[in-house]
């Protein structure tokens, strides 16, 4: 199942939706207090999206090769909308090589518990997208 | 038992078992395509002599040894890898036999990424699932009974530029054979076989407890920590007891199996944190830190332990505090045999030092897989106890 149709999709629906979690009131905070550069690197269709976390404010580009992460995830984007709506497990997920994490992965996995509201907020979020 | 609802499970080591194997496994090696391996291992095994046997086997099944690399101090690091893999190229190696204790394996283990796919270690690999194919043969020959390295997916590199620890995870890290040879840890001092042996009794006390543990894992952990339970305090009482460091040389390889798939918990994030600030030996910490690791998992798996109570020697009715009370008994008595420290300031850790410890033990990847929510208030109370 291809949930992207095109790489411009993905940036609008999964970029938007990196944007908002950036600016949550509650979830915000606690990736700023990560301080982490983290890329994802999607592919069918390709996309890069890198979320800064390391100054006042989220910030989330596309295909940039500028900054320089601490971590780098590479997937599938339906294997990225799957884990977003809570269907794959991160662990089970690299375990299976359907990801593969670059980097220090302690990082990554200290996000885990953070993430948990966010799959409700995907699902909600994309429920205004025809997927 | 897992949370999941899926699990997966695998052993692509080959493992064969037996007095003086290790001499001659030419058997095994016919399975695998290698012709001029790369043998590793430390300075004290080389002065043990104990590699004079494995070598003559490897030219007797018709092996060219490539060459020899002893370089490898403590702790493994990115930089003795780059080493060991110009080395291997350069003296055109096809392959690595790697006989000694954990950091051996993993400098080996890590090397071979560099002479099969070339590449920057840390950029390119360090992390999990990275490596892009299949790498060449690797034989894993334990001489410590602890860290089941030979039978798993990880390993772990202090990089020196960062002043970080990497990890580097891959289902195509795990060794190809694993050739386990009893006669090759008669040499192991007490002190040592209490501690290595602890690190294996650690993994599979804390498989059997990981959110991730499915019952393969399972099966395995719960026989491993029955092995432990029997076998330690003999091997460790008389390193010529042979039943003993059979079974605890069996033991470990199944912890190893057991934890490279329900991976570990809060007592490693600990010994990790303990290894990093205060340059703990990883065994000698876990001894430590065990039963406090227990202690802190209590009321979310009393059952899971009480499941354990056979396996840990108790008959007849028991509850979860018997059980952890039995693991530091267990503990205690290393002590006394041996002097394995029962507390963290007999292995030089300083009491302001804790904070930082605990600090570090909470942000561990480890803690994720650990059945209660690691809080790093909570641990640091458990840090102190265990002072
Ligand atoms: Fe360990």
């Amino acid at each position: 199942m291809v949930y992207f149709k095109s790489s411009e999709e993905l940036q609008k629906v999964l970029g938007g939706f990196f944007q908002l979690l950036g600016q949550h009131p509650q979830l915000g905070p606690k990736f700023l207090h990560s301080k982490l550069v983290v890329r994802f690197n999607y592919r069918e269709p390709e996309l890069s999206i890198t979320a800064d976390c390391t100054g006042s404010n989220v910030i989330i580009t596309f295909n940039d090769t500028t900054k320089k992460p601490e971590v780098e995830m590479d997937m599938k984007a339906d294997v990225a909308h799957e884990f977003w709506i809570g269907k794959i497990n991160l662990l089970v997920a690299l375990g299976r090589r359907q990801m593969i994490a670059r980097g220090h992965i302690p990082k990554i996995l200290k996000l885990l518990p953070i993430l948990k509201p966010a799959h409700e907020l995907y699902r909600q979020y994309i429920e205004s997208f025809s997927l | 038992m897992s949370q999941f609802n899926f699990f997966q499970f695998g052993v692509p080591t080959h493992i064969v078992f037996g007095e003086g194997v290790a001499s001659d496994f030419s058997a095994e090696l016919a399975r695998f395509a290698m012709k001029r391996p790369m043998l590793v291992c430390d300075h004290f095994l080389r002065e043990s002599g104990a590699i004079g046997a494995i070598r003559d086997g490897l030219l007797q099944s018709g092996l060219h040894i490539a060459g020899e690399f002893f370089d490898v101090a403590h702790p493994a690091s990115v930089r003795i890898v780059k080493e060991l893999a110009f080395e291997a190229r350069e003296q055109n190696a096809d392959s690595f036999v790697v006989i000694g204790g954990g950091s051996v394996m993993d400098v080996a283990k890590a090397a071979n990424i560099l002479l099969t796919h070339g590449g920057d270690l840390v950029a390119d690999y360090s992390g999990a699932q990275t490596i892009p194919g299949p790498l060449k043969p690797l034989v894993a020959i334990p001489t410590t009974a602890g860290t089941g390295s030979e039978v798993t997916q990880a390993a772990v590199l202090y990089d020196e530029s960062q002043g970080v620890k990497l990890s580097f995870v891959d289902d195509y890290l795990r060794p190809h054979l694993a050739v386990l040879d009893p006669l090759l840890t008669l040499s192991l001092p007490p002190f040592l076989t209490a501690a290595t042996g602890m690190d294996a009794l650690t993994h599979a006390v804390e498989a059997w407890t990981s959110v991730q543990s499915n019952p393969f894992s399972d099966a395995l952990a719960k026989h491993a920590i029955h092995l432990v339970m029997h076998h330690l305090l003999p091997a460790v009482i008389d390193g010529d007891d042979l039943d003993a460091r059979k079974g605890m040389l069996t033991a470990s390889t199944m912890a190893g199996v057991a934890f490279d798939h329900a991976m570990v918990g809060v007592t490693h994030a600990m010994t990790h944190a303990v290894e990093a600030v205060a340059h703990v030996h990883h065994g000698t910490a876990n001894a430590i830190l065990l039963p406090w690791g227990m202690t802190y998992n209590r009321d979310v798996c009393a059952d899971r332990y009480v499941e354990l109570a056979s396996r840990v020697g108790i008959t007849g009715k028991c509850d979860v505090d018997t059980i952890i009370q039995q693991m530091r008994q267990l503990v205690v008595e290393l002590e006394r045999k041996c002097g394995l420290p029962t507390r963290l300031r007999d292995v030089n850790v300083q009491k302001d030092q804790l904070p930082k410890i605990a600090s570090l033990a909470a942000q561990d990847g480890t803690t994720v897989y650990n059945p209660r929510e690691v809080d790093e208030a909570e641990i640091l109370k458990l840090l102190e106890q265990a002072w």
